[in-house]
C-alpha cells in the first residue's frame, strides 16, 4: 500500500519551508519584543499551512483518494512542525526568552488531538479496501 | 413533446444511469484481451462499446491508478514508438479471479436461455 504520494511529498516540502521561516520569524520577533509581529507571523504561518493542505490535499484526493480523513497530512504537519522546533533548540537558533519545555508541551497537547484523530482514521479504515473508500472505487 | 422525442428522453437518463459503473468492465475487457497502454485501452472502449462510452485518458489513468493501489492491475514499461516509455497495463493473478467472479455472477446471467429469449423478442 502506497501511503506516501507525491502530493503528500510536496506538502512535506512546503511545511518545511513555511516552519523554517516562522521559527526564524518567532525567534527573531521574541527576541527583539515585537508582539504585533509575533502574531501576525504566527497567523500567516497557519493560514499558510492550511492553504498548502487544502491545495495539495485536493490535488492528493484526484490523484489517488486515500480514504485518511486527513491524517496523513496531519501527521506529516505535526512530525515537521516539531522535529524542526526541536532542531532548532538543538542547534541554539532560539530567543534568549523561549524555553524548550513549551515545545514539549505543545507536541504533548498536539498529540493528544493527534492520537483522536488516528482513531478516527482507524474508524475509516473499516470502510476501505487498501486504503481506498470502497464505494469510490470502481467506476 | 411528441412520443418519439420523450422516447429519446427517456433512453437518454435511462442509459446514463446504466453507463455508471461501466467504465471497470470495459476496461477489464480490454486488459483481458491483451495488455495495453492508456490510448489503447480509451481506444478498445470506445470502439467496442460503438462509442456509447467515452472517457478521457486522465479518468482513465485515474482509476488504474486505483486499480494498481489494490492490487488488481499493474504496469510495465516498454519502449514506445518515440518519446518516454509507455506504461503497459496488464490484470494481475487477483484481477483475472476478480474479473471472472463478476462476469460468472453478473454476465452469465445475459445467458441464459430464457434472458435470452426475452432479450431477443
Amino acid at each position: 500500500m502506497k501511503s506516501i504520494t507525491p502530493y503528500l511529498l510536496k506538502f512535506a516540502a512546503a511545511a518545511i519551508i513555511l516552519t523554517t521561516i516562522f521559527r526564524f520569524c518567532l525567534s527573531y520577533t521574541i527576541e527583539h519584543g515585537l508582539v504585533a509581529m509575533i502574531i501576525i507571523s504566527a497567523a500567516l504561518y497557519g493560514g499558510l499551512m492550511a492553504l498548502a493542505g487544502w491545495h495539495f490535499g485536493k490535488q492528493d484526493g484526484e490523484y489517488l483518494p486515500i480514504f485518511d480523513v486527513g491524517f496523513r497530512f496531519h501527521l506529516t504537519t505535526f512530525l515537521i512542525h516539531v522535529g524542526i522546533s526541536e532542531l532548532w533548540f538543538a542547534a541554539g537558533f532560539q530567543s534568549r526568552f523561549e524555553k524548550v519545555q513549551v515545545i514539549h508541551i505543545t507536541a504533548l497537547i498536539w498529540l493528544v488531538f493527534l492520537l483522536i484523530h488516528f482513531f478516527f482514521y482507524l474508524y475509516a479504515r473499516k470502510k476501505s479496501i487498501n486504503g481506498l473508500n470502497r464505494n469510490d472505487l470502481f467506476e | 413533446m411528441t412520443t418519439e422525442e420523450k422516447l429519446q428522453e427517456l433512453l437518454s437518463s435511462w442509459e446514463e444511469t446504466y453507463k455508471k459503473g461501466q467504465l471497470t468492465l470495459w476496461i477489464f475487457l480490454a486488459l483481458k484481451e491483451e495488455q495495453k497502454y492508456v490510448d489503447e485501452i480509451k481506444r478498445f472502449v470506445e470502439e467496442q462499446s460503438n462509442h456509447t462510452m467515452t472517457c478521457e485518458e486522465q479518468s482513465l489513468y485515474r482509476v488504474l491508478r486505483k486499480f494498481e493501489h489494490v492490487g488488481i492491475v499493474d504496469h510495465e514499461l516498454q519502449k514506445g514508438n518515440k518519446g518516454p516509455d509507455r506504461k503497459y497495463y496488464f490484470l494481475t493473478g487477483l484481477g483475472q479471479d476478480l474479473f471472472n467472479r463478476f462476469v460468472s455472477r453478473n454476465i452469465h446471467l445475459f445467458f441464459s436461455p430464457s434472458i435470452k429469449n426475452l432479450l431477443n423478442t
